[in-house]
């Protein structure tokens, strides 16, 4: 009985794996780890050469609670990979509309950020050394939003990327002693390069972080995460980030990332 | 009748022992089924408004009880090397299972808000990966002191004391937990200089120690009252009739305890220690009589049933009393103490069944010829002889005086009284030299205190602590709160709108105030939030919501009464100046748990004392069938209660937990030995000619065996007053100054009254 039903399994067993070196062979077999990492990187954080989109963040903690912040975002890239601009303009919650915030990210050293008050008209730099710190309380980091260098971590396949069709598995170990997570599983989508669900454990193993992307859409031609989630396993708590009105390629310009425009913000790009 | 059990027992002795260690044999096995429950909170209900709210307020901000680690840097100093290596173990006890690693609050995770490069603001962790300077320390603790977020919590002024607060997800982790951190601190060096406190690690360590001190008291007090009862007695196998009984009784009542399914609380833990000595007393009396009844008898089978005939009446009344008197503690609104108050009358009741039947069993199973010996035994070279007769003396000739004196000691007594001070304090559980108590005494000297309790206000609205009026209560609350000299620091949302601002505006002093818009707040707050700022040490201030704020007050002293006090003034406070938008105002921590606790215990005890007085008043006239006899019975009682309590007034010693509950003890106790003089005596007053006849002769039988008995449970519980643990040698000082007390009282006083009163109360031959 049990070398009959192996019997039968044995072509299906063929197929699945010639369907699997037929990937590999197409897309993978120049690859390494590393560069897909960084294809990742690029694809999820320097999509377009700058992009706008309405963002509503639902922070829901352990007993269900949830705030909700909205706001406009801009991005614009000023090299691959390399620096970029961000700037933020609150809506919601009533009482911190109008404020904004702006980060010049650089790859090479510490991120550079603005904030506008706009109650005592004041702009403040903020200097920041912790990347991993929280974005607006979520369970966002700041690194989460704007992405972190691949170049940060090593980068390995991971065992199951043989047998996962759909994506690219890859574990990753920071360089340095990093608090965000001390391991990394990363589960890239083979066509867009977006990351679909990534697992952060700690130093002990224990799985802490879990991001993942819950609706994808196309949109002028570029495959965008428009809801993702982001689960703080030892908080019981959960982000979920929806992205609307998204746009690419909308000609900004550096003048608009300046303090200038923190506390007049580009009216156009705000609707 | 009443001779009826022990005829059993002497025809079926054998199977009367059989069936009592069966039923042994069945209590013992639900011995390994026992629920420990070491958590104090306890005392109340789970549904207990304090309880409810306290709960309420862990969950509204996420709060947890914190145990606190102190690290003595007075030599050391407050150097870079000492701070690196407190880095590490900060990390390390991140990793230890209980404790809230996210919430921790030490100098290398604690955010602080300080001016950067190019007039920017800076949010993040005080002490960085690495401290590579003396400057750089320095620098560290004098942002220490600035920040009123930090101050007294990290280190101490001077530098001298560092100190990390550890939340821990249930206080029944924290001796554990405890244990662990000293590890660490050992692996890195600085065992010695690692001092942990913090209610949490008193609480659950007390606990732990006392079932450790229980297994240690109770053999050792068994072991003493043995050996005492071979002095007197002489016959090991006689004497282990007692020991036999004690043991059982407490079997049984334990036995029944666990399996009724009550947990074994820090209350029932010391059944056992109670149960002893009263079921000891029985046998003595037993023992005593039947010691002087075999002069008179030749067949060992009337003896002991003459033996117990005589003293069934005030056996079966002094247990009576005793049951009745642990009974009230059923009336005190605290669980622990019903359970332990029911279960010791039922214990009480078991040791006199057990002593009417098994004993019995266990003379008559004795060779009459280890009996013969036992009754040659020397009388008049005996001390306690000699001891009676001149206490007779003392009634005869000076029963006046004592008559006065006595009226002299109640009057002093009942100033006495009048200066009991309670106050508790679950530290001082622990003697001054136990490492807990040093490490509380040296951590809140150096820091702002140990002793949290949480002031909650809800505004019952979203948003309304965003509003200024809110935070300028907030902030005028502080204020008031921190008046108070045994506050060290309170905190608060305003604290952290006030610093955020202060920063923002370039560390302007004059911009240390909360703003006048609403709009302010939320954006700076919301700008701490923005930049770093761990937003979860804002949430354990403020609600998400903005609809409850919460301030901790840091207390140097964890005792009752100056908690109370504190919380006294500051419910008046708020009373003459209502906050300025409807709010309810709530208050939570372990500190103010217990106060109303002890609140509780202390009215409880009240009433139940005087309900058990008057029950055992009307027992009293019910057994003597005299209202005089009645009165004089409770004479002793109520002069060992009076001046005992008296006695903790004068010297200062706070009426706390143990304090009170022994209580009851002194009333069950202390009429015994009054019943037993009175029957006795007026038995002889009826059997003998004169009434100098039965006076002579009541000393030499009762006399004697009181006075073994005052010895036995007097010096048995002596061990106790060696115990690391406070309550315990309190236990020892009652059960010493009970015995002695009311021995004294019974045996001077009640005769001076009956000799000096004699037409009052001689009842002649055949009247």
């Amino acid at each position: 009985m049990p070398n009959y039903i192996k019997v039968m399994q044995l072509p299906i067993l063929l197929l699945t794996l010639l369907s699997m070196l037929s990937v590999k062979s197409s897309a993978q077999d120049a690859l390494t780890a590393q560069e897909v990492m960084m294809k990742s990187h690029l694809a999820y954080y320097y999509s377009g050469n700058d992009g706008v989109s309405n963002v509503k963040m639902s922070i829901i903690n352990k007993r269900g609670k949830e705030r909700v912040r909205e706001f406009v975002m801009l991005r614009l890239d000023k090299e691959e990979a390399g620096k970029q601009f961000y700037y933020i303009y609150f809506k919601t919650p009533s009482d911190v509309s109008r404020m904004t915030f702006m980060v010049h990210k650089d790859p090479s050293e510490n991120d550079a950020r603005w904030i506008y008050i706009p109650s005592i008209d004041l702009i403040k730099p903020i200097s920041a050394d912790d990347k991993n710190s929280s974005f607006v309380n979520s369970d966002f980091s700041y690194e989460d939003i704007s992405g972190r260098h691949p170049d940060e971590d090593n980068h390995s396949f991971a065992e199951s990327n043989e047998t996962d069709s759909m994506s690219f598995v890859i574990e990753s170990s920071s360089k340095e002693k990093y608090k965000g997570f001390a391991r990394k599983v990363s589960y890239i989508d083979r066509n867009s390069f977006l990351p679909l669900r990534e697992l952060y454990y700690n130093r002990k193993g224990v799985l802490i972080k879990e991001f993942t992307a819950e609706e994808i859409e196309e949109i002028d031609g570029i495959k965008t995460i428009t809801v993702r989630k982001m689960t703080n396993h030892k908080k019981s708590s959960h982000t979920l980030v929806t992205m609307s009105s998204i746009k690419y390629n909308i000609g900004l310009t550096e003048e608009i990332f300046t303090e200038r425009y923190l506390k007049n913000p580009p009216r156009k790009f705000m609707k | 009748m009443k001779t009826k059990l022990t005829e059993i027992s002497l025809n079926h002795p054998g199977k009367v022992i059989t069936l009592a260690l069966l039923i042994t044999a069945f209590f013992l096995f639900q011995f390994p089924s026992v629920v420990i429950d070491t958590d104090p909170e306890n005392m109340l209900p789970a549904d207990e408004q304090v309880r409810v709210d306290d709960r309420k307020a862990k969950e509204d901000f996420d709060l947890y009880d914190f145990i606190v680690l102190g690290i003595n840097s007075q030599e050391s100093g407050f150097t870079p090397e000492l701070l690196n290596k407190l880095t590490e173990i900060t990390a390390e006890i991140e990793d230890i299972e209980g404790v809230i690693s996210d919430d921790i609050i030490a100098p290398s995770v604690v955010d602080d808000i300080s001016q950067g490069a190019n007039g920017s603001i800076i949010i993040k962790p005080l002490v960085g990966d690495s401290v590579r300077s003396q400057k750089e320390a320095d620098e560290i603790l004098f942002r220490i002191s600035q920040n009123k977020l930090l101050r007294g919590k990290l280190a101490s002024p001077n530098g001298d004391l560092i100190s990390i607060f550890i939340p821990i997800e249930s206080k029944d982790l924290s001796h554990r937990i405890s244990e662990q951190l000293k590890l660490i601190a050992e692996n890195y060096g600085i065992g010695e200089d690692v001092f942990i406190a913090g209610l949490p690690v008193a609480e659950d360590s007390f606990g732990k120690e006392m079932f450790i001190q229980m297994g240690l008291s109770a053999p050792v007090a068994m072991l003493f009252i043995f050996v005492l009862m071979l002095i007197f007695f002489k016959k090991a196998k006689l004497v282990v009739a007692p020991l036999i009984i004690s043991m059982m009784t407490v079997i049984w009542t334990m036995g029944l305890l666990i399996v009724t399914g009550n947990t074994v609380h820090i209350m029932s833990s010391m059944i056992p220690i109670f149960l002893i000595p009263i079921s000891v007393l029985d046998s003595i009396h037993i023992l005593s009589e039947f010691h002087d009844n075999l002069k008179k008898q030749s067949s060992k089978d009337l003896i002991i049933t003459e033996t117990i005939s005589e003293l069934f009446v005030p056996m079966l009344y002094t247990s009576l009393t005793t049951a009745v008197g642990f009974l009230s503690l059923s009336l005190t609104p605290i669980p622990p103490v019903q359970v332990f108050g029911m279960f010791v009358a039922v214990g009480v009741l078991f040791a006199w069944a057990l002593s009417i039947t098994v004993i019995p069993a266990l003379l008559k199973l004795i060779s009459t010829d280890s009996l013969k010996k036992f009754s040659e035994l020397d009388e008049d070279k005996y001390l306690l002889n000699r001891v009676m007769k001149k206490l007779k003396q003392v009634s005869v000739s000076y029963g006046k005086v004592v008559i006065v004196l006595a009226l002299f000691v109640i009057a002093v007594s009942a100033y006495g009284l009048n200066l009991i001070i309670v106050n508790d304090n679950p530290v001082k559980w622990f003697k001054e030299s136990h490492p807990i108590r040093i490490a509380d005494k040296i951590m809140n000297q150096r820091l702002a205190g140990t002793y949290i309790n949480f002031l909650t206000l809800d505004g019952m609205k979203d948003d309304i602590f965003k509003s200024p009026e809110a935070a300028k209560y907030v902030e005028k609350l502080q204020e008031m709160i921190e008046q108070d000299d045994y506050v060290g620091a309170t905190t608060s949302y305003a604290d952290i709108v006030k610093k955020v601002r202060f920063e923002l505006f370039e560390a302007d002093s004059a911009k240390a105030s909360l703003p006048d818009s609403r709009d302010e707040i939320a954006q700076l707050l919301f700008l701490f939030e923005m930049s770093g700022g761990d937003a979860d040490d804002l949430y354990k201030l403020v609600t998400q919501e903005f609809d409850k704020a919460n301030i901790w007050i840091q207390l140097k002293k964890g005792d009752n009464q100056i908690v109370s006090a504190s919380v006294d003034r500051i419910n008046k406070f708020i009373e003459d100046n209502p906050p300025p938008v409807p709010m309810e105002i709530r208050w939570a921590g372990l500190p103010y748990i217990n106060v109303v606790w002890q609140d509780k215990m202390v009215s409880g005890m009240k009433d139940a004392l005087s309900g058990s007085f008057l029950v055992v008043f009307i027992m009293m006239v019910i057994l003597f069938r005299s209202f005089k006899w009645g009165v004089v019975s409770l004479l002793p009682l109520s002069l060992t209660i009076l001046s005992i309590y008296a006695f903790i007034g004068f010297i200062g010693k706070p009426y706390d937990m143990p304090v009170a509950i022994l209580s009851s003890l002194t009333l069950g106790l202390s009429v015994d030995f009054a019943i037993h003089f009175i029957q006795r005596l007026r038995k002889l007053f009826k059997e003998k000619e004169s009434f100098n006849e039965a006076f002579d002769e009541v000393f030499k039988n009762t006399g004697k065996a009181i006075g073994r008995n005052v010895v036995v449970i007097a010096i048995g519980f002596i061990p106790m007053l060696f115990s690391s643990l406070s309550p315990y040698v309190t236990v020892g000082t009652f059960f010493l100054a009970i015995m002695l007390v009311s021995g004294l009282t019974t045996m001077v006083l009640l005769p001076s009254i009956v000799y000096t009163f004699q037409n009052l109360f001689y009842e002649k031959k055949n009247a």
